[in-house]
């Protein structure tokens, strides 16, 4: 294999890392603030797709544009369904049984929505990008690909923006480290939870109209994408965002580049060894070594 | 002794009222059934319309949905041991393209709804898992949407399938290329490289492709095999060891999702091969919506496709877009209809509503106005059909001719396609 066939792979890695990412954010948030194992997500991550998808069909609006306006409206989503649902649930610091299956039923009642409204037959958004590239000497970039690379990483650049220069990011933080003294130091945990919920809501809406941009979908989207989710928060450290995009790339690079040493089947079992040995050698996640190794220095 | 009676009846009123309703709820239903069941002949469907296999389970449903129709406006299905016309009832479930769901279905259908047979099993996977019912509930089964021909190779007496076999699309998609090869215009000894779904559907695929590539040395070499996940995100590492397998021909067996991600991937990495199929899938309305003019050229093994040039054929899809309000999608709603029209068939050659009888008569039903290549339908040793399959190819403007066999196409094969 050339030294250029190497440059692609490591590039086509890099933009699944950015899709990865830009999917697992909201889960983080949502774990981070409140310990809740959003189920769901994958379901938003479908209506995410089906918004940008009927703003394209009906209106011609572009993806990208669609993808932007959705943020808002996944958010009033968000902040509506923490207000019906979520702030009924007993608040603990560690995932409870029934925040999984409140969500796990939103999850089915989502699908079943979406089968209702949609339909089951493959959607899929086709552009004069989607199958357009972009030429660097021997490296071929597919142009959807960097545009959702982009919109990705700007979108995990604000949101690192609102966390560190605002005080409902510094609130979620606080929340994050530790609750009860983020209560005691004022933070409003009722309201912070639900904006905190909203977002976590709106980034799994925009990751949903990114993904559309890529793959074909139905009510069932998102299924495998959650998995993927998981994995990438263990590895990261649960609550870290950083810890989320580091994650997002070695699994991306992982996945990647060992299909050249096994066989493609086993695409699958590489996450969740990955998922299993992060379990088990780093239980904390990147996050949790990057913190150790700072405080021995 | 009257006044003890009163007062113990009186005692147990409840319990007696509680005795009556339950006796109620368990007889009057089942009385209900007998009376229905004389009256009618109960079919049971079990597809997929939502999940990952809802679209074709959509139109297998819709196939059946319209013979069902079509026969009971003819008064029904004439049933000589009870000397008059029995009109169908569809009993219809929805498995949700899961395993265990699908199975579980077949078995209340067979066992609670006391059906006569079973049509249903949309994709090897929901096939497989349903087929292990017609034996202990000895009632017929006939599957429209399965292939793998280790589901007929159990020995099991109750199963039938209206699809020929995987391993007979991947020799027909050998025979296909060879016809090039033979015609000039593709040359000897080019390089194949297979990428199989992680299915048995695909394994029986690649094993068609190589029975025939070893039968017929110097026509082709295969340089590349691998399997992969169904729903992978991502095929860039797979495409690179492809492109470093410097195949020719490039052969893959997936289904529709997996046919749009990787052939998206495989436009944008520039990728060109003379030849490319993706099995079974090609014309598919979704993935020429999805796809766009990238799928052009690409070819299929199709086991029914709306342009045979039969007179039946023509019949069917007039009368299909009457009945739905849309066109019929691949090769689904035609086998699922033709497996009704040979139950049908099957059960008046019976005369009886016997499942056995029904049973022994599909075993030597000729369908002989079939919509299937070779025009004649008719169940093999095993229970699987064996009819021929089609090659489709697809063209600029939304156009498919089918290009294999000669006396079937409506068209030339271009090879080797266009970049």
């Amino acid at each position: 294999m050339s030294a250029a066939d190497v440059a692609n792979l490591f590039v086509s890695a890099l933009l699944l890392a950015g899709v990865y990412a830009a999917m697992s954010v909201g889960m983080t948030i949502i774990y981070g603030v409140m310990k809740i194992v959003n189920l769901a997500h994958a379901g938003f991550l479908m209506l995410g797709a089906y918004f940008v998808f009927e703003l394209y069909t009906r209106f011609s609006i572009d993806p990208l544009l669609g993808v932007l306006l959705g943020f808002p409206v996944f958010f009033l989503i968000g902040m509506g369904i923490h207000w019906l649902m979520i702030r009924r649930i007993p608040r603990s610091d560690q995932p409870t049984l029934a925040s999984l299956l409140l969500l796990f039923g939103l999850w089915l009642v989502l699908q079943n929505l979406g089968y209702l409204i949609w339909g089951s037959s493959d959607r899929a958004i086709l552009t004069p990008r989607t199958l357009s590239t972009f030429q660097f000497g021997p490296i071929v970039v597919p142009a959807v690909r960097l545009v959702v690379f982009g919109v990705a990483v700007a979108s995990l650049a604000a949101l690192e923006f609102v966390l560190r220069r605002t005080w409902f990011g510094r609130a979620v933080r606080a929340l994050m480290q530790n609750s009860d003294a983020g209560r005691l130091a004022g933070v409003n945990v009722e309201r912070t939870a639900r904006v905190a919920f909203g977002v976590g809501i709106a980034f799994a809406g925009t990751a949903g109209g990114l993904l559309a941009m890529l793959y074909p979908f139905t009510p069932d989207f998102g299924g495998s994408f959650l998995l993927r989710a998981f994995v990438i928060i263990v590895l990261g450290g649960l609550e870290s965002f950083a810890g989320v995009a580091i994650g997002a790339v070695i699994l991306a690079l992982v996945e990647t580049f060992s299909i050249l040493a096994i066989p493609a089947g086993y695409q699958p079992a590489i996450a969740f060894s990955l998922l299993v040995l992060a379990l088990v050698v780093l239980p904390e996640g990147i996050a949790g070594l990057w913190n150790r190794r700072q405080r021995w220095t | 002794m009257n006044s003890i009676f009163h007062i113990g009846f009186r005692k147990h009123l409840w319990n007696w009222l509680g005795l009556l309703l339950l006796v109620g709820i368990l007889v009057l239903p089942g009385c209900g059934k007998i009376g229905k069941s004389g009256n009618e002949i109960r079919i049971g469907v079990v597809l997929p319309i939502t999940g990952r296999e809802a679209k074709p389970g959509q139109y297998q449903r819709e196939g059946i949905e319209l013979a069902i129709h079509q026969i009971n406006e003819n008064g029904g299905i004439m049933v000589r041991d009870k000397g008059k016309k029995l009109p169908i009832k569809e009993i219809f479930y929805d498995d949700g393209s899961d395993q265990a769901k699908s199975a579980g279905f077949v078995e209340r259908a067979m066992s609670a709804d006391e059906v006569t047979a079973v049509v249903g099993g949309y994709s090897t996977a929901l096939g497989e898992a349903e087929s292990v019912m017609p034996d202990r509930y000895q009632t017929p089964w006939i599957t429209a949407g399965a292939a793998a021909t280790h589901i007929f190779s159990h020995g099991y007496q109750y199963i039938f399938g209206t699809l020929s076999s995987t391993d007979l699309l991947g020799y027909t998609t050998g025979d296909f290329l060879g016809s090039l090869v033979d015609a000039g215009k593709l040359k000897k000894n080019l390089a194949v490289a297979l990428a199989l779904e992680n299915t048995d559907h695909g394994v029986e695929y690649g094993a068609g492709i190589k029975r025939w590539t070893d039968e017929h040395p110097g026509y082709f070499r295969i340089v590349f095999n691998e399997k992969f996940d169904l729903g992978s995100t991502d095929f860039s590492g797979l495409l690179q060891k492809v492109k470093n397998a410097k195949a020719d021909i490039y052969l893959v067996d997936a289904h529709l999702q997996d046919y749009i991600t990787m052939e998206r991937q495989y436009v944008q990495t520039g990728m060109h091969h003379q030849m490319l199929s993706y099995g079974a899938r090609g014309p598919d309305s979704d993935a020429r919506k999805a796809l766009g003019d990238a799928t052009n050229y690409i070819f299929a093994g199709l086991w029914w496709s709306k342009k045979l040039p039969y007179p039946q054929v023509k019949k069917f899809v007039a009368d299909y877009q009457a009945f739905t309000g849309h066109e019929p999608d691949s090769y689904y709603p035609g086998t699922a209809y033709d497996a009704m029209r040979a139950l049908a068939m099957a059960i008046e050659q019976a005369g009886t509503l016997n499942k056995t009888a029904i049973r022994d008569a599909l075993r030597n039903v000729e369908l002989k106005d079939s919509l299937l290549p070779g025009q004649t339908l008719h169940f093999g040793k095993n229970g699987q059909v064996s009819n021929p399959f089609i090659i489709v190819q697809n063209k600029p403007e939304d156009k498919t001719d089918i290009v294999y066999p000669k006396d079937a196409s409506t068209g030339d094969a271009v090879a080797p396609r266009p970049r």
